[in-house]
């Protein structure tokens, strides 16, 4: 199972890519072999601002309606489009095409309640 | 409750089935290349799915008396059928309220062959044995010693004909016959629950992998329940415990065509007569949505601000292309502007009718 070492993670399966005071995330390899087929993401409002665990994505799959949490507080600047049409990227791609949202996140952003990929490996393990 | 398995469940581990509990078995949702890939293999016009049933219920019914019990426990007229044809039909309670829904299999005038719902077997062969004491009738209850499987697409007569001894060329559908797969005896009907020309096949549960694995040789693919239910929808077939239930009559659930009052007495007839001169308590509608969403069973029906309906099935339709539901409303707003609240929106939508999708079964 892919769990690419440059990200952050959470115990809901969600993946956090931090470049500066910019924020990408989606649902990892395991959330979406879970959910299984992928057939619609409900994407949030741009310059919504959240708290860390906020619901901030609704993603279904043909059996499944999930919640995707924000993994950390922030502002939402941009949604993948590209999710409206074609939800199966998450599926093929999650740490790629598949990305969710990005947020604009203050430059001194708390990850420490993160898991790295060891940590995260160690969580899909138990 | 320990799970029961099916004599395949060895097979649905190798294929990478993802085993769920459903109706007291274990039973895949869904194998290892995905729900959405294995409809696309039912529905996409080349090839053919293969399914996994045994879950679901037999009941022979034999003797003198097989007829009249059998007219007087069904809604349908069983006295129609000939040998080696198949009946959709209800078993009501005293209400009219769905016990079940099942086939009934006319081997000859003295023995037929019930398909129940793998929820109600139970139920259903309490119900039987009751009303039995009072024919010339034996009912057995055959579920755990029979494997159902279903071969249904284009591809479902040309793989199956290959390992089998009789012209499937001549079973129409909702006939059947016992046919000799891989030389072992089986029941086969040209039925099914996907909207396409298929099969189901009555065997055994000791020469269920055998044909099980022959067919998937030879390139059928495995379906799981996730798909199945997505092509049931489609063709807005009524499940069980959703579309029909305790609550619900066939005047309801537009099922009065499954109901033959003028057969004669039938448990539910007076009820079913009445409700139908009183007036239906709910609707049943397809509707699909205008905006983006999956709509989902228990999701609210608003007419404006007013919640006048549930939606009992829904689902992505990758054919119909969007969200399509199966809805009951009251009676009164089946023509209104409807919308579905999917999470706090409500996403408005159109009537249309089912199937979603073009039905491919060979009638």
């Amino acid at each position: 199972m892919s769990i690419p070492n440059d990200l952050k993670y959470t115990k809901e399966h969600e993946w956090l890519r931090l470049e500066g005071d910019i924020a990408t995330f989606g649902v990892s390899e395991h959330a979406q072999e879970a959910l299984g087929d992928i057939v619609f993401v409900e994407l949030p409002e741009l310059e919504t601002e959240l708290d860390a665990g906020a619901a901030i994505a609704v993603v279904e799959s043909v059996k499944a309606v999930s919640d995707v949490y924000v993994p950390v507080a922030g502002e939402v600047i941009e949604t993948n489009e590209e999710l409206e049409t074609e939800p199966e990227l998450i599926n093929s791609d999650p740490y790629g095409r598949g990305w969710i949202a990005k947020m604009k996140v203050s430059t001194d952003v708390d990850t420490s309640t993160l898991m790295d990929a060891t940590a995260y490996q160690a969580l899909l393990n138990q | 409750m320990e799970l029961k398995q099916t004599a395949l469940y060895a097979q649905h581990l190798e294929l990478g089935g993802k085993m769920v509990p459903f109706a007291g078995f274990s039973m895949p949702v869904q194998y290892k290349q995905g729900a959405l890939k294995e409809y696309h293999c039912v529905r996409g016009g080349d090839g053919c799915g293969l399914f996994d049933i045994s879950h679901m219920g037999q009941v022979r019914v034999s003797g003198a008396d097989a007829l009249s019990f059998l007219q007087y426990v069904t809604t349908n007229d069983v006295s129609q059928l000939v040998d080696g044809q198949v009946q959709y039909a209800a078993l009501l309670d005293d209400n009219a309220g769905f016990i079940d829904d099942i086939t009934v299999y006319r081997i000859n005038g003295q023995h037929y062959y019930l398909c129940i719902n793998a929820a109600n077997v139970e139920k259903d062969v309490t119900h039987l044995t009751k009303h039995a004491a009072n024919f010339d009738v034996q009912v057995n209850d055959e579920s755990q010693k029979t494997a159902l499987l279903a071969v249904q697409g284009v591809d479902a007569q040309k793989l199956l004909q290959d390992i089998c001894d009789h012209d499937l060329e001549k079973i129409s559908y909702y006939h059947f016959a016992k046919v000799k797969l891989l030389g072992q005896d089986v029941l086969v009907s040209r039925t099914g629950y996907t909207g396409e020309d298929g099969f189901e096949l009555y065997l055994p549960n000791s020469d269920a992998v055998a044909v099980w694995t022959s067919l998937i040789e030879s390139g059928a693919t495995a379906i799981g329940l996730a798909a199945r239910d997505m092509l049931r929808t489609e063709m807005g077939y009524a499940l069980y415990g959703h579309e029909i239930h305790a609550a619900i009559t066939p005047v309801e659930s537009a099922l009065m065509w499954i109901c033959k009052p003028t057969k004669g007495h039938f448990i539910g007839r007076d009820a079913l007569l009445q409700r139908k001169e009183k007036g239906k308590k709910w609707h049943k509608i397809a509707l699909k949505l205008n905006g983006r969403g999956v709509p989902r069973e228990h999701y609210a029906v608003f007419a404006g601000e007013e919640e006048v309906g549930k939606v009992t099935s829904g689902l992505f339709s990758p054919l119909a292309g969007g969200g399509v539901a199966l809805v009951y409303v009251k009676p009164e707003y089946k023509d209104a502007d409807l919308s579905i609240d999917i999470r706090g929106r409500k996403i408005s939508t159109q009537r249309t009718t089912t199937p979603f999708v073009r039905s491919r079964v060979k009638k």
